[in-house]
């Protein structure tokens, strides 16, 4: 959803190539028009350019390049015809199909969203609101529009947005397995040697943090909880970040505690890389693979995360971050595995019972 | 003479507006769920955010009315986001800067105050 998909690189080529020559096509006629007008018709044209660049890269499937032909021409033209007596139905019309029909390809799985996708889609819609708006003057369907453009484009963001979303959420490809992260590229499969290396890490990393059973262990080394209002909490080691120490099992950037009635009991330890995007060494391959969280809304107040909607916006009071890439060690029987990206609900409800 | 593409641009920076309040209330739907889950903050960010999608589309009524303190109160808002956005995209902190992101964040706060920054005499 955050990433423009390759063979859709070239529909926004398109797109931004068309909106100067919109502009200029609009001067050039010398078009006196109100600015929603200009408006939708610029942004038709660059819906229109951004369908057309998308027909070569979609020629093996033939139903869906005709479809982005279809659709491009169909725009480009309306967007000269402004001044064509049924130039707003037929264009509120083919925007509301178009986007309609997106929404049926996502969720029949013909296509998956990404940023070309989506800013396409607010495109569109921003069209058809230009082109809800009524005329002055002209108190004809004057109320119809107005009742049009209060109720349509905004259910068809919320109806459009949606659907990306839950798409992106139900059907994650290989790398973004965990909402709201990206796990390290590795082989499918698990070597002989990547196995062994792994127990190793894990062997060493539980040894090494059993000291800090006892929390009071882990804050005399200098590891700090986070906030404690969740099931668990990260305490982190910052001179142990600062420092940089990579993959060290001596040497864990965090700790995990679940926080239970009898207090905090570890359950894991997570190592943490000091730049985004660095991702560390994989020694178990499939198995010790890093995840980095990305697009997630963070508040200071409390310490708090969300997801960030399909639209780029957090809660206010919240920023988009991206934390440096991590790997968790899980010393207790996590079902999702020892090196799992998150520990199982039903495990830390397990301690806290116990 | 004001020439009609003036006219109407309080009705372009109209539409704008309502499409960025359901961008917000998104984005406190969205929260919505974390609250419930326990993140108490963000249960209150989320009702806030909320709550700032109903004032931008208040704001937005009151430019489409001609109403100079809805068109300097949108002028303010769209500052504060592209100074936000701004800030945002100069710390080290892994800001989204994708093409929705810049559409959403940087162009259009600024296709609204370039919409709305002529026109002053048009609004009472």
């Amino acid at each position: 959803m955050f990433d423009i998909a390759p063979d859709h690189a070239i529909g926004l080529y398109a797109g931004l190539c068309a909106l100067p020559l919109a502009l200029f096509a609009l001067r050039v006629r010398h078009v006196d028009v109100t600015a929603t007008v200009s408006g939708a018709s610029v942004l038709l044209a660059i819906a229109g350019a951004v369908h057309i660049g998308l027909v070569w890269t979609h020629r093996d499937e033939a139903l869906t390049a005709i479809l982005f032909a279809g659709n491009g021409l169909l725009y480009i033209a309306l967007s000269q015809l402004c001044r064509w007596r049924w130039w707003r139905p037929v264009s509120v019309a083919l925007i509301t199909a178009t986007l309609l029909g997106y929404n049926g390809y996502i969720v029949l799985g013909l296509d998956a969203p990404d940023q070309v996708a989506i800013a396409t889609d607010l495109v569109e819609l921003t069209a058809l609101g230009l082109l809800l708006i009524p005329t002055s003057g002209v108190s004809r369907w004057r109320a119809t529009r107005w009742t049009a453009l209060g109720v349509a484009v905004p259910l068809l963001t919320m109806v459009t947005m949606a659907t990306v979303w839950i798409d992106d959420l139900a059907r994650p490809n290989a790398q973004h397995a965990h909402a709201g992260a990206v796990v390290q590229a590795t082989n499918e499969v698990a070597t002989p040697a990547q196995s062994a290396a792994a127990q190793r890490l894990y062997d060493e990393t539980a040894v090494a943090i059993r000291p800090y059973a006892d929390w009071r262990a882990a804050f005399a080394a200098g590891y700090r909880p986070g906030p404690q209002n969740t099931p668990t909490t990260h305490w982190m080691n910052q001179h142990y970040v600062d420092a940089g120490y990579v993959l060290d099992p001596r040497h864990p950037q965090g700790l995990v505690y679940a926080n239970t009635k009898h207090g905090p009991v570890l359950i894991g330890a997570m190592f943490e890389m000091r730049r985004i995007g660095q991702f560390g060494p994989d020694p178990g391959g499939p198995l010790t693979a890093w995840h980095q969280h990305t697009n997630i809304c963070f508040t200071p107040f409390g310490f708090e995360f969300s997801l960030m909607s399909p639209t780029a916006t957090c809660p206010l009071g919240a920023i988009d971050i991206t934390t440096p890439p991590m790997l968790h060690v899980w010393i207790v029987n996590n079902p999702g595995g020892q090196f799992a990206i998150d520990i199982d609900p039903k495990v830390v409800k397990q301690i806290d019972q116990a | 003479m004001t020439r009609p593409e003036t006219n109407s641009r309080p009705e372009a920076a109209f539409v704008l507006l309502v499409m960025q309040a359901m961008f917000w209330l998104i984005a406190g739907i969205s929260a919505a769920p974390f609250g419930a889950a326990g993140e108490i903050h963000m249960a209150g960010l989320a009702v806030l955010t909320m709550l700032l999608a109903i004032a931008t589309v208040l704001c937005a009524l009151g430019v489409l009315w001609r109403k100079r303190r809805a068109r300097a109160l949108a002028i303010a808002l769209e500052v504060v986001c592209l100074f936000g956005s701004a800030v945002l995209w100069l710390l080290p902190v892994g800001f989204n800067t994708g093409l929705v992101s810049t559409l959403v964040n940087a162009a259009l706060p600024l296709a609204i105050i370039v919409l709305l920054r002529k026109d002053q005499q048009a609004f009472s």
